[in-house]
């Protein structure tokens, strides 16, 4: 019995050794990118790549606190990132709830629909955006900058919790509606709370997309709204790269992410079960 | 889409239309809103986009401005380039969504294993995707891959192989797009399977067991199929994202050298966006667009078409 | 939006106008509430330099007040100084002006969006010449004769708008009307490791064939030294800013009457002698290099010589990110096959949006003249507070005041004399072919020299293919 366990708890520990190994090599441009952060701007090119060098927190203060301070930009990000992903939650997981489990008129075509407005390329979408939001005067404005982003982040968001949806047992609505609760009550008692792991999701990835956009925020922002995507570019001229504060403020600009997505751990798992088989163990 | 209507009901449900009718009142209340909101933020550019294919537009040449029919279209079916394009689109998005697929999958089977601190797998493996991709492009391309003085350059020198001219030589740079799309975006597959196979019944395994059926053929025979739904919505949502990828590859090789990864997206923006050609990149765009949906759509089908009574 | 051929008087300007005109008084009451002593001090002496130098112009600096504009420009020194000085000019013109700071790779598309739609958001930008004609051809930019010639614009005693560098002017003129102030200009000079040179007993080149020569020589990849470099990037601002010095100082011409030739036997040398040498002694990886990376490599240690912007001087000899201050030196461009030598006529200017109100495009005017006058030159120069000096004065008059030229000495060896040298004699109007359809033939051109230097294509078929789609695109 005595050599069973120990036999098991060597598997274990080769095991992690070896994913983690395995998940460091990936994640090594990170970590490189964090050791370049510290560096001096002469040394980040220095080759053989520096192992030891003298580390310095002066790109983190310059990116903060210095001139090309990222925090407005962070704040800008916060806000637009925070004020899409509301919207969409809240206008996709009713919708979603309806394609998956109502019966709702002309249910296909809606979908389909729904579908195809994501498969736009951005890239057709600029010039039109540009016109329309000028002609409104919502150009570097932050509702004309979080209508746009609702654009692509509404049909993924529907179609995502889609998924969710349709995952849950039929029979606790079948109670629900047998104890008498209106169609509101039991989504908003029933479904929501059952789907709340597929809901943090898509906050993450509707988060995380808002966050990151480029071409919109350069396009259609301006002074009033930027991004800490353009914001980043203080850093990247004509004349040079300054590698270690861009390092600096890249890092910088993950973090609200990251912290969201700890925060989310939990949520996340449970709801990351898509199209698996029902009643399975959870871990 | 979803097949509820097939689903089980209670009798009570059944009764006469008027409940009915609340039911699709309601449910067409509850979908409005965003699709009101969809429809009107997306009509109006997706009508412009294909109106301007038809058009000329060239800002160079305002002279020349005016309806062209389809000849936008016509010259596109003879544009090299444009199928060169749909050549290296088509190479970039089957790639780098197998790779991920495949990568992703292993890990999660290697983390499911673990049976303590998984989160910290989760956490770090969901890093390379909240870097923004603009500075994932200009990262990799200097302080990673540049010859001599990157570090994927040095490593490589280090453990004895040959320089390798990533970003330089026309197939190294379509290598080096693709793994760059799929370094940061594997962590995505990676974290639904792993979620999958948390969830999996642990019942037919033991089942399995008892049959002595060995570790392989559990995998292959249980394992994978339950998977199935899982990896087909990983593959549909990631072959969109790779279809419409721009910022990284742009700030890595702006399509380069010459065009060797030059996807259509990227020669779409080129020809609207630096020739000035408007209307022709209008109809690149648009021709992006159908490849998405017609490459949505079969996928869509063969993840209905496989499971007939799932309502996934 | 219907507007007269002047593109006065858009729709909803009327409400501006009454608004800021509404304001005029009570600023003007706020203003007489301060103490008188404080007017009297903030009207002598803005923060960075001294107002009454300004307003001896004969000309009402506030005739905008109250105008709000943005001016587009790029994340790079010479704006963030720009930016750094930028209240003086509203303590001076009561205008309240904005820069904006966008990615290089895409502030030219921002630009012509907001130019072709008419919509105004950018009063003035940070231009690329080369784009004029095409700005020009869609008379989307107002001409500048009206402006330096009306009497209550500019004061031409004071502002003396032909003390800016001739070769700029011509840059930013199309048939012979100046559409914009430069702001910075640049010339391309070489810029070489003196010590490395000297132990090797070779000077700067005069010729192209002295400057493969002089590759050759110091070049030793074996301890990481690599002979030169140019830029190698795929891009109308990038390789096609290296390139096209080279087909001139070959005798190159670009057009021939009206058709462009890019497969002339001139280009064709140029080419073979650009592929040559960067494959023969540059490192690998140059064909994906920009001026950025370029300099990192000298600043570095690795590379013997370069040819590039005067203004990486400021880049390369930066303790901050350089290991080799103070062994640089600087020479002119080597003479080609035709006796010539051939510097870029780069330069950022300031052009004035087509479609703004006039209260705006006097507002923007005042900006242009304000931000290419001497005093705001010298401000951001020698006299800006901060580290970074801008190196890239306009006026031909600052390249002779001593404090300036002492500020340049101090990058290297016969810097001043360099980059002096290039301004007045190496620069050609002509340089790169100026069209309206610039953005797509130069575009052509950049892929096809990058083709030759990967080996993609041989030189000459790379050629004869860009011209076959220059033609298309200029008979389409």
């Amino acid at each position: 019995m005595n050599v069973y366990r120990h036999a098991r708890l060597l598997r274990t520990i080769v095991l992690m050794i070896v994913t983690g190994a395995l998940l460091l090599v990936w994640v090594l441009p990170l970590i490189w990118a964090f050791v370049v952060s510290l560096k001096s701007e002469r040394e980040v090119l220095a080759y053989p790549p520096s192992v030891v060098f003298e580390p310095t927190w002066s790109n983190y203060v310059d990116a903060l606190f210095g001139s090309f301070s990222i925090v407005d930009s962070l704040l800008t990000s916060t806000i637009v990132a925070t004020a899409t992903t509301v919207l969409t939650i809240a206008l996709a997981v009713p919708a979603a709830y309806a394609f998956a489990r109502l019966r709702l008129p002309a249910k296909r075509p809606l979908g389909f629909y729904t579908l195809a407005t994501q498969m736009v390329p951005p890239v057709g979408l600029v010039i039109p955006y540009f016109l329309i939001l000028n002609r409104l005067s919502w150009l570097d404005t932050y509702h004309g900058m979080v209508i746009v982003y609702l654009t692509f982040s509404l049909p993924f968001a529907i179609w995502l919790m889609v998924s969710y949806m349709e995952d849950i047992p039929w029979e606790m609505e079948e109670a629900a509606f047998l104890d008498r609760a209106s169609r509101l009550q039991t989504l908003w008692h029933i479904v929501i709370p059952q789907v709340r792991g597929g809901i943090a999701v898509t906050v993450i990835f509707v988060f995380l997309n808002a966050w990151n956009e480029f071409l919109f925020a350069v396009q259609l922002g301006g002074n009033t709204v930027r991004p800490v995507t353009v914001a980043m570019y203080n850093f990247v001229s004509v004349e040079q790269t300054l590698w270690a504060k861009l390092s600096a403020a890249a890092l910088v600009a993950m973090l609200p992410v990251v912290i969201i997505g700890i925060a989310a751990q939990r949520q996340i798992v449970k709801g990351l079960t898509v199209g698996a088989v029902k009643g399975g163990a959870r871990k | 889409m979803s097949q509820s209507s097939d689903a089980p009901v209670s009798s009570s449900r059944r009764k006469g239309g008027g409940i009915h009718a609340g039911e699709r009142r309601f449910a067409f209340a509850l979908t409005m809103p965003g699709l009101l909101v969809l429809f009107l933020t997306t009509t109006f550019p997706l009508l412009y986009l294909i109106w301007s294919s038809f058009q000329t537009i060239n800002l160079a040449m305002p002279f020349l401005d005016g309806f062209a029919g389809v000849d936008n279209y016509v010259q596109m079916w003879g544009d090299a380039r444009f199928w060169h394009a749909i050549r290296l689109t088509g190479i970039y998005t089957t790639t780098s969504v197998v790779l991920q697929v495949v990568i992703g999958l292993g890990l999660a089977l290697l983390v499911m294993q673990i049976p303590a601190g998984q989160w910290v797998f989760r956490i770090v493996a969901i890093l390379p995707i909240v870097l923004a991709p603009v500075v994932v492009g200009l990262f990799w391309r200097t302080v990673m891959l540049s010859p001599n003085f990157g570090l994927v350059d040095y490593l490589i020198q280090a453990l004895g192989f040959e320089q390798v001219n990533w970003l330089g030589a026309p197939t190294p740079a379509l290598i080096s797009v693709i793994i760059i799309h799929t370094w940061q975006w594997t962590p995505f597959a990676f974290l639904v399977l792993l979620a999958s196979l948390a969830s999996l019944p642990v019942d037919v395994y033991e089942a399995a067991r008892i049959d002595r059926a060995n570790a392989f053929q559990r995998f292959w025979h249980i394992t994978l199929p339950l998977l199935r739904p899982a990896i087909v919505i990983v593959v549909i949502i990631r072959s969109m994202i790779a279809l419409s990828a721009f910022a990284a590859i742009f700030a890595a090789t702006g399509g380069g050298p010459g065009t060797a990864s030059e996807i259509l997206n990227l020669y779409a923006f080129k020809t609207s966006f630096i020739e000035l050609n408007f209307g022709y990149g209008s109809a690149l765009a648009v021709s992006l667009l159908v490849i998405t949906m017609v490459v949505s759509g079969v996928l869509f089908y063969l993840r209905t078409a496989r499971h007939p009574g799932t309502k996934t | 939006m219907k507007k007269d051929k002047h593109n006065n008087q858009r729709p909803g300007t009327g409400t501006v106008r009454r608004r800021t005109i509404l304001k005029a008084p009570l600023a003007a009451a706020a203003a007489f509430a301060v103490p008188g002593l404080l007017i009297g001090k903030a009207q002598a002496a803005g923060k960075y330099m001294n107002l009454d130098s300004f307003r001896a112009a004969n000309i009402d600096w506030r005739m905008a007040k109250g105008a709000k504009i943005t001016v587009g420009v790029i994340p790079a020194g010479y704006f963030q100084n720009l930016e750094a000085v930028m209240s003086d000019f509203e303590a001076l013109t009561g205008v309240q002006a904005r820069l904006e700071m966008t990615p290089p790779g895409q502030i030219r598309q921002k630009a012509v969006l907001d130019l072709s739609s008419k919509t105004g958001t950018w009063a003035s930008h940070a231009a690329d010449p080369m784009y004029y004609m095409l700005y020009v051809a869609n008379g989307w930019i107002d001409p500048l004769d009206n402006y330096l010639g009306d009497a209550k614009l500019t004061d031409d005693r004071w502002f003396q708008f032909e003390d800016i560098q001739p070769g700029h002017r011509g840059a930013t003129s199309v048939d012979r009307r100046p559409y914009a102030v430069p702001f910075d200009g640049e010339a391309t000079i070489q810029i070489y490791r003196k010590d490395v040179y000297d132990a090797k007993g070779v000077g700067p080149a005069d010729t192209l064939d002295e400057y493969a020569a002089n590759a050759k020589t110091v070049h030793d990849p074996a301890n990481r030294l690599w002979g030169c470099a140019l830029r190698g990037f795929r891009g109308a601002g990038q390789n096609m800013y290296i390139y096209p010095s080279l087909f001139r100082a070959y005798g190159g011409e670009w057009f021939d009457g009206k058709r462009v030739v890019v497969d002339s036997p001139e280009a064709l040398a140029a080419l073979e002698y650009y592929v040559s040498l960067l494959n023969s002694y540059a490192p690998s990886g140059v064909e994906n290099w920009n001026w950025p990376d370029i300099a990192d490599a000298f600043g570095q240690g690795t590379l013997g010589s370069y040819i590039d912007a005067h203004g990486s001087a400021a880049v390369v000899a930066n303790p901050e990110k350089s290991k080799v201050v103070g062994k640089i030196g600087f020479a002119r461009w080597p003479k080609g096959p035709s006796g010539k030598r051939v510097t870029s006529i780069w330069n950022w200017s300031f052009p004035i949006n087509g479609a703004l109100s006039k209260k705006d495009k006097h507002a923007t005017w005042l900006f242009a003249q304000w931000a290419g006058s001497r005093e705001v030159q010298i401000a951001t120069s020698y006299d800006f507070p901060g580290a970074y000096k801008r190196t890239g004065a306009n006026r031909g008059s600052l390249w002779k005041d001593p404090k300036f030229l002492d500020l340049m000495g101090k990058f290297g060896h016969n810097y001043v004399k360099a980059a002096t040298e290039s301004f007045a004699k190496d620069t050609d109007p002509d340089w790169r072919p100026r069209l309206p359809q610039w953005p797509a033939v130069g575009d052509t051109m950049a892929t096809a020299i990058q083709s030759a230097l990967v080996g993609q294509a041989k030189p000459k078929e790379a050629l004869k293919e860009a011209q076959k789609k220059i033609d298309q695109i200029l008979k389409v």
